[in-house]
């Protein structure tokens, strides 16, 4: 039968070696050990004696010519039977016969030295037997450029539970999500709803009790707060909004409109943004410790929009408001209350504001008391657009009428000051045209 | 007993058996033939063991050719319970043990790390950190003499070994214990590629006196001679006397192991000097020629029998399983650790994913 | 009940060992009639004779040489290093030898041998004299490391160790010989592998071995009082085998774990500590697991190694690290 002997590692993590001589023939009759072959390694010249006793058929390198450990350097015809010791699978089972490549001799003295190093992968036969998690098919999942931060228990309590953290706003430390927060998310996915008992006998009345947790208890905490702190006074105006209503039309049937809501919210929200830099004290905050009192102001204008959503009140922010046109606010507040509507807004699309707007007459009422975003200086709140009678140079007549309000921090402004901001303010939707003025 | 400062000899250079004054050989004839039978067929075995590394089979082996004598000749002076720490050469003193060849060429195949069960040959496991198993021998020999047993220790170990600290601490303990244990040091002039005169400054028999034991040179190559002086040491330690160090001056005639080339560090003109009629075996059948002990049907049946057992060990070697994975752990510990248990689990689950390479 | 010191329970210990096997032999430097330099075998060679209890040559090498011979013969030999400092001669032997003799031979040569090694510092000595080198042996497969804090432990576990068919290096925590503890002996406390939980508590968890469990015990009684915390202390025992059960069921309870030793933080026992427990009770953990140990340096001349080791300040101040994270 014929056997194949490859090129054995001759100890020194040889790579390949160079045939100097063959000392045999192909056709010739060797015996066992005879010497076979001169296979130069490192400098030195070593005799390769051969493995079996045959015939010689095949010489697979010439002299001069480079073998790789592992590669066939002679073919023999052996008497010996088949499924004998010599069989040809037995030499390739020994370790020096594995096939290496990289550079060359690392002439250890102690054995055949480092395999190769592309050591080949092994294929799994049985398909995810293993508790090691070997090779799934990972799906690909959009992920956020930052991960959200979380404890070890918080994460497992959020995994338990369903709640993935990437859709949360963390209210711990750095930002971090607290196991309040999660608990917050599982709390909305049940608001807080009293709806009529399914079967309850006639006649029977009962009392129940609803935990507040997430969202309601947050915002009934930061309502608190801000009346705890704040001296709030709120003071009344009511405006003809006959031109606004006009401009919004106008804008309506811009070209540049045809992908934008343009909402009288949109126009509100400008002139709030000019009058809030006009007056920047209603655009302050208040900030006091035990060094003593601050008064912040800035020269921008971040401008809060309430969203009233299924899971309580949000409020996104639109940044830079002042600089935005109305077009541009109109996008912007659409985008941000979408974001808020479907807990998609992150930390920073909910933070910064420095002046919010909170439009009540889109649930049908002409007015109301706003509770300050805190720490913010004013908020103003715009109500029902609705015509009621008016008086125009004396003559009773039909007018759009909104009132607006401006609930304000008495500590860093006076009752004038935000009048005149008040005053600015009807000015402008009553004369929307002013608004380029600044 | 006096250290002398001749070099034992009893075979001269034309075969003839001298007399001595100390040493004395006690064998009859067939013990005088199955010596010759030893050391040719331990020559053949280690010639065979060096081929089948070159096709392969082995990963390296360490050749004792060239040291026959000085290792047959001294095992032959042990009783069969006496213990012996080797160092990695000694496949001629495990012969006259019984270890079978191929449970030695087990760990040169790298199937284990040691291929024989010490117990059964009172052959210790081959010691490949240089210089470490005297004080194994110091040891044991100790505490046989504390049993009231009459076993004795030998250890095995080169030139070069005699540089290690743990060597010194060895011949120290067990003279001041007064060790019922023979060191035997094999000087076969080479460690590695540093020569005998780079690795000692004084003959190494000499310190054995040093030591507060008696030390004496014997001449290797001489079978007889090694006998002898070994039996010698023997009895005396057999009997209470304590230690020996005996130097077998001897040579390496393969290279340090199948990796190393020694024609980078010494000559063919050096090498020759120790062949010819200086070769252990030719001088030792010059003797059986002049004894009269020698005849051609004597030569091939002696030369059948080590072709056959070469043959025997060639296949067995070939046929050798791969270890199972359990042999990763097994025997690590008698009372192994929950975080090893644990750890072969998680890698048997592992492997399990795959087609099995192992037993 | 009387009040033995951890040094007498330790030669109480030998002393019922050469008792009751009459293969046990003691071996090492200065162990037989001076009865060593701690005097842990105070009286053994005068009661056992010469060749049970053996004073060799200066030789650390041979002395864990002989004992692989002794126990190839069949012997238990409870060699002796004299010092922590000095046990690195015999490396090579306790490595090579030692740990592998059992693995090499198939299981059929065993080495039930019980290195003896007073280690650690805190005792104002000079060079070498304070080393605590548990990591080179805890890293070696084959070894069982042990460690006792206090007498009854030191009695138990050196019996133990001496009855085993394994190799272990037992450290003894040198500046706790002469503390006394109530105790009947013989006694028999946990097995090795089994660490104890020797103060429980809710907050966080402290875990020690050899001479900072008492450290650790001092620093919890100081949190209690200053309102700092309720911590739990475990007193590991043994370090190999790693009692990792007992660990991640207090760390799942208090989410907080703190290990202390006195050995380098770099490669310390404290980074296996930390890499096994943060692996099997990550999702329980409110801060990652803190090492306070000693400096990445050369133990320090005596006058400087009160900085250097962790006393209870530094423990605490590492526990608050982790309660603030």
């Amino acid at each position: 039968m014929e056997r194949v002997f490859n090129l054995p590692d001759l100890g020194e993590g040889l790579t390949e070696g160079e045939v100097l001589r063959w000392l045999v023939a192909e056709g010739d009759e060797v015996a066992l050990n005879q010497p076979l072959v001169e296979v130069e390694t490192a400098k030195a010249a070593v005799e390769v004696p051969s493995p079996v006793a045959g015939t010689v058929v095949r010489l697979h390198a010439g002299e001069g010519q480079a073998v790789d450990v592992g590669a066939p350097l002679a073919t023999f015809e052996t008497a010996v039977p088949a499924g004998s010791a010599l069989a040809p699978t037995q030499a390739d089972s020994t370790p020096a016969a594995e096939a290496t490549d990289g550079p060359g001799p690392h002439g250890t003295l102690v054995g055949p030295g480092p395999r190769s190093e592309g050591r080949r992968r092994r294929l799994a036969v049985a398909s995810s037997q293993s508790g090691n998690g070997a090779a799934q098919a990972a799906e690909p999942v959009e992920r956020p450029v930052e991960r959200p931060r979380a404890t070890p228990p918080v994460r497992k309590y959020a995994r338990d539970h369903g709640v993935d953290l990437q859709l949360l706003t963390g209210t711990g430390k750095d930002g971090r999500i607290t196991r309040s927060d999660v608990e917050a998310a599982l709390a909305d996915a049940e608001p807080v709803r009293v709806s009529a008992p399914a079967a309850r006998a006639a006649g029977e009345r009962a009392e129940r009790r609803i935990p507040v947790r997430g969202i309601r208890k947050a915002i009934a905490a930061q309502m608190v707060a801000s009346v705890a702190e704040i001296p709030h006074v709120t003071e009344f105006l009511t405006v003809d909004a006959t031109a606004l209503l006009a401009l919004k039309d106008r804008l309506r049937a811009l070209p540049e409109a045809a992908e934008v809501r343009v909402t009288p919210l949109a126009v509100m929200a400008r002139a709030l943004a000019v009058a809030a830099r006009l007056h920047p004290l209603l655009n302050a905050s208040w900030h006091e410790d035990a060094a003593g009192a601050e008064i912040v102001t800035r020269d921008w204008v971040h401008l809060g929009v309430a969203t009233d959503t299924e899971h309580g009140l949000v409020v996104p922010v639109v940044r830079d408001a002042d600089q935005l046109g109305i077009l541009d606010l109109a996008r912007e507040i659409g985008r941000l209350t979408g974001l808020a509507r479907s807990r998609k807004a992150s930390p920073a699309d909910l933070t910064g504001s420095t002046i919010t707007i909170t439009n009540v007459g889109g649930f049908g009422v002409e007015t109301g008391t706003p509770i300050i975003n805190r720490p913010e200086c004013a908020i103003v709140a715009t109500g029902l657009i609705a015509q009621r009678p008016w008086v125009v140079d004396g003559e009773l007549t039909v007018r759009s009428l909104m009132t607006l309000s401006v609930s304000f921090d008495h500590r860093i402004v006076d009752g004038a000051e935000a009048a005149r901001f008040l005053t600015r303010l009807r000015d402008l939707l009553e004369d929307p045209a002013l608004m380029g003025a600044f | 007993m006096d250290a002398t400062d001749v070099q034992v000899s009893l075979l001269d250079a034309d075969g003839n058996l001298l007399a001595h004054p100390i040493y004395k050989v006690d064998l009859d004839d067939d013990a005088l033939r199955r010596l010759y039978e030893q050391l040719v067929v331990v020559r053949r075995i280690d010639i065979e063991a060096t081929n089948l590394q070159r096709q392969g089979q082995l990963g390296i082996w360490a050749p004792c050719l060239g040291q026959e004598a000085a290792q047959i000749g001294s095992a032959t002076a042990l009783r069969p319970d006496d213990f012996i720490f080797p160092s990695y050469r000694e496949l001629g003193v495990a012969w006259v043990r019984g270890v079978d060849p191929v449970d030695i060429m087990r760990l040169y195949r790298g199937q284990a790390l040691s291929g024989w069960d010490m117990r059964e040959h009172s052959f210790a496991c081959y010691s490949i950190p240089i210089g470490t198993q005297p004080l194994h021998a110091v040891g044991w020999a100790i505490g046989a003499k504390w049993e009231g047993c009459d076993q004795i220790a030998a250890t095995y170990f080169g030139d070069g070994a005699t540089s290690e600290g743990d060597v010194s601490e060895a011949l120290n303990f067990a003279a001041v214990q007064a060790a019922p244990v023979v060191f035997f040091c094999q000087n076969n002039q080479w460690a590695i590629s540093v020569p005998i005169s780079r690795q000692v400054a004084a003959p190494i028999w000499r310190r054995g006196a040093g030591f507060g034991m008696p030390g004496v040179q014997v001449d290797g190559n001489d079978i007889l001679a090694v006998y002898a002086v070994m039996r010698d040491a023997v009895t005396r330690a057999r009997d209470g006397g304590g230690p020996t160090l005996i130097e077998a001056v001897t040579y390496r005639l393969g290279a340090h192991t199948t990796s190393d080339d020694p024609t980078r560090y010494r000559t063919a003109e050096e090498m020759a000097a120790w062949q010819g009629p200086k070769d252990p075996i030719t001088r030792y059948r010059t003797f059986l020629e002049r004894a009269g002990l020698w005849s051609q049907g004597f030569a091939d049946e002696v030369g059948a029998t080590a072709d056959r057992i070469a043959a025997r060990v060639r296949e067995s070697i070939e046929n050798l399983p791969q270890p199972p994975l359990t042999d990763l752990m097994a025997n690590v510990y008698a009372d192994p650790p929950q975080t090893l248990v644990r750890q072969f689990e998680r890698l048997a689950a592992f492997e399990a994913q795959f087609e099995s390479e192992h037993g | 009940m009387a009040a033995v010191t951890m040094a007498k329970a330790l030669n109480t210990a030998l002393l019922d060992a050469l008792e009751g096997d009459d293969k046990v032999v003691v071996l090492g430097e200065d162990v037989g009639r001076l009865g060593g330099v701690f005097r842990v075998t105070d009286g053994l060679q005068a009661r056992f004779g010469e060749q049970r209890v053996v004073d060799t040559p200066l030789a650390e090498s041979a002395i864990i040489g002989v004992s692989v011979g002794l126990a190839v013969r069949g012997w238990r030999p409870v060699p002796e290093m004299q010092f922590d400092g000095f046990s690195y001669p015999a490396f090579d032997q306790i490595t090579s030898h030692l740990a592998k003799y059992r693995n090499r031979s198939a299981g059929t040569v065993p080495m039930p041998v019980v290195v003896r090694i007073p280690y650690g510092g805190g005792i104002g000595a000079v060079e070498h004299h304070s080393e605590s080198p548990e990591a080179y042996y805890a890293h070696t497969a084959g070894l069982k490391v042990v460690s006792p804090s206090n007498p009854a432990d030191a009695y138990s576990l050196l019996r133990e160790a001496i009855e085993s068919e394994d190799p272990v290096i037992f450290l003894e925590p040198k500046r706790r010989y002469w503390v006394k503890q109530d105790v009947e002996l013989p006694v028999r406390t946990a097995p090795i592998g089994k660490a104890e939980v020797v103060r429980p508590g809710a907050d966080l968890t402290v875990v020690a071995y050899g001479p900072m469990v008492k450290v650790a015990l001092d620093a919890a009684e100081a949190a209690r009082q200053e309102g700092m915390g309720d911590l739990e202390v475990i007193d590991l025992r043994s370090l190999v085998p790693l009692d990792v059960d007992t660990l991640v069921d207090s760390a799942t309870r208090t989410g907080h774990m703190v290990v202390v030793h006195e050995a380098a933080q770099f490669c310390g026992f404290g980074a296996e500590v930390a890499a096994r427990v943060t692996e099997e009770a990550f999702l329980s953990l409110e801060a990652p697991v803190l090492r306070c140990t000693g400096l990445d340096i050369p133990y320090p001349p005596a006058r400087l190694e009160e900085a250097h080791l962790p006393g209870v300040d530094r423990l605490l101040d590492t526990v608050r690290r982790s309660l603030d994270y």
